[in-house]
């Protein structure tokens, strides 16, 4: 959310890496741990620069690199005129040159992820509806009107189980567990099956309804959220899906403090995803690592 | 009197926790969906990204530029 309100946001920067480089943006948690070809070039950039510890450390950051896997240079600096300045710097270093282009030769199962064959990818959003106080710096500001983006897919057979009128248990569970979160300043908890008081999510006739209780042993947190959405099927398929959870949450987490006192309200949008968005092929963050407990 | 007013405190909580635990109705639905959207048209929407740092490799030795990799803990394209 910083990264996007403050350095994305300048027009000389962004138009510096639409005509200067070519832009990638990863989960490193992936990268730094896949043992495959994609895991090891960009440990070979990162290993370059200050974060090198892959087994307990972020190596979050910007970099700059050559093809060949020259490090160029690294910044976490949100600035825009720090970023400016790190550019020129990358710029000048870079000798253009004939780079072999590299194969994929392996592949780490656990970390490759592809949504559901037949399935569906909905996006979910979230908000923070109010509660917070004046906010006392500008990333507070940022955090505080964030919306959040994450991806919710379902399987071939939770498809089918909708267009047939039936909103499968599955679907509903892995909703509740990993999708009623607020992650709206920065990675939010997920909750654990045990957090998952109770769940009713019924669809009729097009309509879903429902209701979701969730809450942690201890009382750190908890979400209360009514649902409310609609559907269309044609021709075997869904076609439209929109929907709305709001309710009561309480609590943060180790990445996401500054939450409003008390329980505040908190909402969050599905929405059928058609591949448009640029945020439409991102795996969901619940599946991080672990696709086939994520889709069980 | 006493449990007058008590009884009126009481109905007074119930109005109350059934306001904050209503459903939601057709008119919040829609407007709570329009309302949570990302904003389309922001900026670092225009930057055509890659998600593989192995393609962003294959452009890059193509086009002779650098890449430029951002990497955060969640991705960057969603939650962070």
């Amino acid at each position: 959310m910083i990264d996007r309100a403050l350095i994305f946001a300048d027009p000389v920067v962004v138009e510096l890496i639409k005509t200067k480089t070519i832009p990638v943006a990863i989960d490193q948690w992936n990268q730094r741990r896949q043992k495959d070809s994609e895991g090891e070039f960009y440990r070979k950039i990162a290993a370059q620069g200050p974060r090198h510890d892959f087994e307990n450390g972020t190596t979050q950051g910007l970099y700059m690199a050559a093809a060949d896997g020259t490090f160029l240079g690294y910044t976490n600096n949100r600035s825009p005129e720090r970023i400016k300045a790190f550019f020129d710097d990358a710029f000048k270093k870079h000798h253009p040159a004939d780079t072999a282009k590299l194969k994929v030769e392996t592949q780490d199962k656990r970390f490759t992820y592809q949504p559901p064959e037949g399935g569906l990818v909905v996006r979910v959003q979230t908000k923070v509806l109010s509660g917070y106080e004046e906010p006392e710096t500008a990333f507070a500001q940022i955090f505080q009107t964030a919306v959040s983006r994450d991806n919710l897919w379902l399987t071939k057979e939770e498809h089918a189980a909708l267009v047939t009128g039936r909103f499968p248990e599955s679907a509903a569970r892995r909703l509740a567990r990993y999708h009623l979160v607020d992650n709206t300043r920065g990675e939010g908890p997920l909750w654990e099956q045990r957090d998952l008081v109770s769940q009713q999510i019924t669809l009729d006739n097009g309509k879903i309804t429902g209701h979701v209780e969730l809450k942690t042993p201890n009382g750190e947190r908890s979400y209360s959220a009514d649902l409310l959405g609609y559907l269309k099927v044609s021709q075997g398929k869904i076609v439209e899906l929109n929907m709305v959870a709001r309710g009561d949450f309480f609590g943060e987490g180790q990445y996401t403090g500054g939450a409003p006192k008390g329980k505040f309200p908190l909402a969050v949008s599905f929405t059928l995803a058609d591949g448009t968005d640029i945020a439409d092929s991102i795996p969901p963050q619940g599946s991080r690592g672990w696709v086939a407990d994520y889709l069980r | 009197m006493n449990k007058q007013r008590v009884t009126s405190a009481i109905l007074a909580f119930l109005s109350v926790a059934s306001v904050t635990a209503a459903e939601l109705t057709e008119a919040e639905f829609q407007k709570l969906h329009a309302e949570v959207q990302q904003d389309n048209t922001a900026l670092w929407r225009t930057v055509p990204w890659r998600t593989s740092v192995l393609d962003a490799q294959r452009a890059a030795a193509d086009e002779q530029k650098p890449i430029f990799i951002w990497a955060m803990d969640g991705h960057p394209l969603g939650c962070t």
